[in-house]
């Protein structure tokens, strides 16, 4: 329906501009800036699209970081919607010379981190939730974080780009309290300076309270001081 | 008659027992009164609140109207189509030596996507700008039909920007580039072509733990121009702007190919190769003669470009040359010509403040000395947001004197991309 309005507005436009004999130059700036409002209108519908086919997160997580700021300022996930997130993806595939499977992987990490913080809770020792899963899938804290966070914290701790916090410093965020920590990671945090949240659970909706607090027990005592 | 004894015995029994539970339960004509005009008061404020209600409840027509919105609205729900519009624009204030300080407006340049499903995508740039007579240019950056032939080939149609070397193609947007300014020779009319019209093949692939990237086009290719000064022809610009028309009818054959041997470096290399002819002159002095019989010119484009990026420090370098080829043949034929450019240039993001510091050089050759000019430039950046950049800038430029390459510049800018 709404390609029809755009013919119709758009046939429209040229018929009455055409009527009046304008000038080429003038037609055509105002033919473009018609073509522009009709463009604003039409996307501001809400889409939700059953493609692309999923890709991979983690793997989108290390594409986005390692590719996108080598052009231009990295982009957060929020400020678009899904819908543009999926054309924009496919705009950059051609711009910066991603494959497909590259372009649904980051997708699928934008689509995947442009969420509402889960309210699920993490809690420490003292005060076990009792809506989340405590199981631990079995992983180590290292093995954990080299699947879920070493794409934007690096494997260094460091972190990948700019905004990531400093695991290394000695008054950086491993200063806070693990209740404070576990919260930050079950429910997605923005640190200063960051271009985007890190999305809740880091992206890893599997993620269970004991495999959180065992990454975190990995980073403190791998990367604190 | 002894049973009918006994059940009057009863009934009486049972009746004498009875009548004092009866006489303690049975109420006072003004305790019943008092309690049907509360049962009447409290019956009249419920009968209130239904009919409050009623009012604000959906009817069942509303419901099924309702409902038919939802259904009408779900094809929307898994579009085939979508359509997006980006873009970026800037607004700025320039000051030099030999001209008056003015405002001006970067330009306005949205972006349109038309997408259906992961099949196919029409991209198109325009450019709004206003000129300094206060008239408002427009025209078509690109328009291409992208179509996603497989995981590692995209077919692009139509005018494309130029694949030759990265700042044409990745980074002319003002939010993109982090100085106001294009850099001598990367502009429109400079050694780097901005546009063609043809087709490409385009994609990237994975080379061992590397990641290459490629395009490859075959094209209408540029047109030039001349400078005829009253007695003569010489070669001026080489004009790469998208033409939809082959005047010589020889096509221009090129591509980039890149390499990331590690994340976060890149190097590429570009090459063109065709013909151009000459379909325009600028007279300086004199009459010119109308041009005819114009022979083909070859025409030869090679560049090398970098990107690296380690932590806050973003660098990166470009170097293009465009060479064209002598004809014997037309009015204006002359010798042949050569233009160059090159720029490397450093920017430090200093975290976790919004700051951003920038410094380039740039050298750029034409074949009149007049263009020739050499450049350093300073500059500041505030990111208001990663997409949202003020900048300030301080260009020291070295030309032939009086011209305008040797005017040093300051400049401002704001830009947006959306």
């Amino acid at each position: 329906m709404a390609v029809q309005q755009m013919k119709i507005v758009y046939l429209f436009s040229w018929l009455m501009v055409s009527k009046e004999k304008l000038q080429m130059k003038t037609f055509i700036i105002k033919q473009s800036f018609l073509f522009i409002i009709t463009a604003f209108a039409l996307s501001t519908s809400v889409y939700a699209a059953d493609y692309p086919a999923p890709g991979n997160f983690q793997r989108g997580a290390k594409i986005w970081v390692d590719n996108c700021g080598r052009c231009h300022n990295i982009r957060g996930a929020k400020e678009l919607r899904d819908d543009q997130w999926i054309s924009t993806m496919f705009h950059m595939r051609i711009r910066g010379g991603l494959t497909g499977q590259e372009t649904r992987d980051v997708l699928t990490f934008m689509l995947g981190s442009n969420t509402l913080a889960s309210k699920t809770v993490v809690s420490d020792a003292s005060s076990p939730a009792s809506t989340t899963s405590t199981k631990g899938s079995g992983l180590s804290g290292k093995a954990i974080y080299s699947q879920t966070c070493i794409a934007c914290h690096a494997a260094g701790g460091t972190g990948a780009f700019p905004g990531v916090p400093d695991f290394t410093k000695a008054s950086g965020v491993l200063g806070k309290s693990d209740s404070v920590l576990l919260k930050h990671v079950a429910e997605g945090f923005q640190s200063q300076g960051s271009p985007m949240a890190m999305p809740p659970k880091g992206g890893n909706p599997v993620l269970t309270q004991d495999d959180v607090k065992a990454v975190l027990g990995y980073i403190r005592s791998t990367f604190g001081r | 008659m002894q049973t009918l004894v006994k059940t009057i015995g009863k009934t009486l029994a049972g009746t004498l027992l009875a009548v004092p539970f009866m006489v303690q339960a049975a109420p006072s004509y003004d305790s019943l009164k008092s309690t049907l005009d509360k049962l009447k008061q409290q019956m009249e404020e419920v009968q209130k609140a239904l009919d409050e209600q009623k009012k604000q409840s959906a009817s069942k027509t509303d419901v099924r109207m309702l409902e038919k919105k939802i259904d009408s609205a779900a094809e929307w729900k898994s579009p085939n189509t979508l359509v997006h519009m980006a873009g970026y624009a800037s607004v700025g204030y320039t000051d030099s030596k030999n001209s008056n300080g003015s405002f001006n407006s970067g330009g306005f340049s949205p972006i349109f996507h038309f997408q259906y499903r992961d099949l196919v995508m029409l991209e198109s740039e325009l450019e709004f700008e206003i000129e300094p007579d206060g008239s408002t240019t427009v025209g078509m950056e690109y328009m291409t039909v992208d179509l996603f032939l497989n995981d590692y080939v995209t077919l692009v149609a139509g005018q494309f920007l130029s694949p030759i070397g990265q700042f044409r193609q990745n980074l002319h947007p003002s939010w993109i580039n982090k100085m106001p300014s294009a850099a001598p020779g990367f502009g429109h009319d400079g050694a780097a072509p901005t546009s063609d019209t043809g087709i490409q093949l385009r994609g990237g692939f994975p080379l061992g733990s590397a990641r290459a990237n490629y395009a490859v086009f075959v094209s209408n290719g540029p047109e030039l121009t001349t400078e005829y000064d009253g007695s003569g022809f010489e070669l001026d610009g080489i004009k790469a702007e998208g033409f939809a028309r082959d005047f010589d009818g020889k096509k221009v054959w090129g591509g980039r190919f890149g390499i990331l041997p590690v994340p976060k470096l890149e190097l590429g290399i570009s090459a063109a190769s065709g013909k151009t002819t000459v379909t325009s002159t600028e007279v300086t002095a004199g009459t010119a003669p109308a041009l005819a019989g114009e022979a083909p010119r070859d025409y030869d484009v090679i560049g090398f470009d970098f990107a690296w990026q380690y932590k806050n420090l973003k660098t990166r370098g470009e170097y293009i040359r465009s060479k064209v080829g002598a004809a014997s043949a037309g009015t204006s034929a002359s010798g042949g010509a050569t233009w160059s450019t090159w720029y490397t240039q450093a920017a430090y993001r200093f975290m976790p403040s919004k700051y951003e510091g920038v410094i380039r050089y740039a050298n750029f050759n034409a074949p009149g000395a007049a263009k020739d000019q050499k450049q350093v430039a300073v500059g500041l950046n505030y990111l208001f947001a990663n997409n949202v950049v003020a900048k300030i800038a301080y260009e020291n430029n070295r030309g032939q004197n009086g011209s305008t390459a040797d005017e040093n510049r300051v400049l401002v800018q704001l830009a947006y991309g959306f």
